[in-house]
């Protein structure tokens, strides 16, 4: 029985469920886990690639994966969590039901944006760039809604895994363990930044409903 | 021995020493010694644009040449910015600031030379964190804000091209198959017509709100003024320049293999209605935001955002002379804003200081009144960019203004009522901030010598624009009715 189909849906439901679900979690803890999740379930949707297209850089696309986005990035975001105690729950721009209702109809837009446009590609290509077009727009979606930095990020951090899947599903595409290694840069950079430069210090806590600070200036 | 390849590597190479070693002063040397010699390389591209991966279009030669150029300029009056050290910043910040300078100007470089939809792709990524990290540069609390704007709404931006990126590929699927074909430039362009058009049309989509985010068109533009005001003034000039330069390019290649698409019976739509509409929008906006700003490195950021809406707007226009406007609005706006940028800095610098706070219109008034030359130099700056003669951009902005009339009849008038605007919101400032009282405590002051550098560069728009050499004119000609 040729399980190429059902396993790579099956990834990339998980992945899709756990971009959903972000939208729903209030605790930076329980986003981060969830990131976690969808990261390792990334990580196997790039072995499983590179084993059905027999692509060695796949491979090491979901080594790379594993180690950063799964194991070393979750937890830099448990030390910001623990270091500047944000345990208590996120404030949201948005009621919780209601981003939820957006996140359907956005997983809506994608399904009808990118069916019928791609009916000349192979079907798993097409079903597998419907699901990473919902999960980027799904991270979107959890950063419009959050008013902290770290819930920005996580957002993020949680669409670019949309990326990665929708590269390693185009057949023979060359450059993806690059492009997802500049796409590392670019995700460890956001991460040291919080860290780093201690928004903290000037916002406070890491809420950035301060961030109108220059409007108010008049400047 | 690609001398593109040698071009991007050397800054980008040189960075991690930079960013390691010597104090400000051995750092800004180093940066404009190296800046000479990607200038005299990017010269030499002339002779051997390369082949492969990456190498250099005619397109590529030219602006290559300009970004070099504008690098070298802002490395010399980089040394009075350093000289002045008015910001107190650390030894390690200042070796930062100079390694992400090489940076910007060695991924700059890449994007304009990639034949490789990937590497333009990862070009603009790297750029855009070597400027988040010079924005932050000061660690104020403005700036941070700033940086983090800069970098949350540039890292969707960016997310967004990728994703664009990736269809496209798909899109040449059928006409190219797997491989690096598929991301090349060339390849794509000869066989735009065989892409899957309705795949191309989406990807289009993607890409422009992508790079459009890192061209500041509004609605994607809320970056933008805050990073210019709160970043180092040489890097901000990079900012608005070079790295605008690169999306916008980046459009213009994407716009033509859609348009040859369509023509090709390829099912793609037109791509000019977005860009139009993206164009339109920008001048209007800043039109209307530009009388409210009183800080002058935002204002300016706004009539970045004008200048690059307007290049966009001459994109959608379409047909071979509009896109000859637009490109030369692109060679103009760039050498006129890095000349405004190196005279704004030098009047701040008059007045005490060229820290991001002392850019305030009520801080800057009655230039005339502190030094002859720095008030001349910034009024022809400021007047230059109105667009109005004897400025090199009113010939670009005539030629686009006459297509839309003769291609895009409808959209000529709110074109016209935009850069109308544009030029009563920028001409209002300039009586005050020249020949205005001057504040209390104001005495004349002696001008540098590199005033004359901002002096050189605003008569090369102007040459430019109303006396182009033969050579130029040729290669913009043939340029543009490629990639028509």
């Amino acid at each position: 029985m040729n399980l190429i189909y059902p396993l790579t849906h099956l990834m990339g439901g998980i992945m899709l469920l756990c971009a959903f679900s972000l939208l729903s979690q209030r605790r930076l803890s329980a986003m981060i886990t969830l990131y976690q999740v969808q990261a390792l379930t990334l990580a196997a949707a790039a072995f499983w690639q590179g084993f059905a297209q027999s692509d060695t850089e796949l491979y090491l696309t979901g080594l790379i994966t594993l180690a950063i986005k799964g194991l070393l990035l979750p937890m830099g975001l448990r030390q910001i969590v623990q270091r500047f105690n944000l345990v208590r729950s996120v404030e949201t721009a948005l009621p919780v039901g209601l981003s939820m209702i957006l996140g359907v109809g956005l997983i809506g837009v994608a399904v009808l944006v990118v069916l019928p446009t791609t009916l000349n590609a192979i079907s798993l290509t097409r079903e597998d760039l419907a699901i990473s077009l919902s999960i980027l727009l799904l991270g979107f979606l959890v950063m419009t809604t959050r008013r902290n930095a770290l819930a920005h990020v996580i957002g993020f951090l949680s669409s670019e895994n949309g990326l990665v899947l929708a590269a390693t599903g185009m057949p023979g595409m060359p450059f993806v363990a690059e492009l997802s290694v500049a796409l590392l840069v670019l995700l460890a950079f956001l991460v040291v930044g919080v860290f780093l430069l201690r928004i903290r210090e000037h916002f406070d806590t890491l809420d950035l409903s301060g961030i109108e600070d220059i409007e108010r200036q008049g400047r | 021995m690609n001398l593109c390849a040698l071009a991007i590597a050397i800054p980008l190479l040189s960075a991690p020493f930079l960013g390691t070693l010597g104090d400000k002063f051995q750092g800004a040397i180093v940066n404009l010694v190296l800046n000479v010699l990607v200038f005299v390389i990017t010269l030499g591209v002339f002779a051997a644009p390369g082949s492969g991966l990456v190498h250099a279009d005619s397109l590529g030669i030219i602006f290559g040449v300009l970004t070099s150029f504008i690098g070298l300029t802002t490395a010399i009056s980089n040394l009075a910015f350093v000289r002045r050290g008015n910001e107190q910043l650390s030894l390690r910040r200042w070796r930062i600031y100079h390694a992400m300078c090489q940076v910007v100007l060695g991924s700059t470089l890449l994007g304009l030379y990639a034949d490789n939809i990937g590497l333009l792709w990862v070009a603009v990524e790297s750029a855009t964190i070597a400027l988040t990290l010079g924005v932050s540069l000061s660690r104020t609390a403005l700036s941070l804000e700033a940086a983090w704007k800069y970098f949350i709404l540039g890292g969707v931006g960016i997310a967004l091209a990728l994703f664009g990126t990736m269809l496209v590929y798909l899109a040449a699927q059928p006409a190219l198959g797997p491989g690096l074909n598929a991301m090349s430039f060339a390849t794509l362009t000869q066989h735009a017509p065989q892409l899957d058009g309705q795949l191309l049309t989406l990807a289009f989509v993607f890409l422009l709100f992508g790079y459009g985010t890192k061209a500041a068109l509004v609605p994607l533009h809320g970056w933008l003024p805050d990073a210019y005001a709160e970043g180092p003034l040489p890097l901000t000039t990079m900012l608005s320049t070079l790295s605008l330069n690169v999306a916008l390019l980046a459009i213009l290649r994407f716009r033509h293999l859609m348009q040859a698409n369509h023509d090709g019976g390829g099912g793609a739509l037109q791509p000019g209605i977005f860009l139009l509409t993206l164009g339109l929008s920008s001048l209007i906006l800043t039109a209307f935001s530009m009388t409210r700003r009183r800080d002058a490195r935002r204002f300016f950021g706004f009539s970045s955002i004008e200048h690059s809406g307007l290049v966009a707007f001459a994109f959608g226009v379409g047909g071979s002379a509009a896109i000859f406007g637009g490109l030369l609005h692109m060679l103009v706006h760039t050498l006129t804003k890095t000349a405004l940028f190196q005279a704004l800095s030098r009047a701040a610098a008059l007045r005490g200081s060229a820290a991001p706070g002392g850019f305030g219109f009520s801080h800057l008034r009655g230039m005339m009144g502190t030094n002859k030359y720095v008030g001349w130099m910034l009024a022809a700056c400021i007047f230059a960019l109105t667009g109005l003669p004897p400025s090199g951009l009113f010939v670009s902005e005539f030629i686009i203004i006459s297509q839309t009339i003769q291609r895009v009849p409808l959209a000529s008038l709110p074109l016209g009522f935009g850069l109308l605007l544009c030029a009563i919101a920028i001409i209002r400032t300039l009586g005050p901030l020249i020949f205005g009282p001057s504040p209390p405590h104001n005495r004349h002051r002696k001008a540098g010598r590199d005033l004359n550098l901002v002096a050189a560069q605003l008569g090369l728009g102007f040459l430019i624009a109303f006396a182009m050499p033969f050579l130029l004119l040729h290669a913009l000609s043939t340029i543009a009715a490629g990639l028509q």
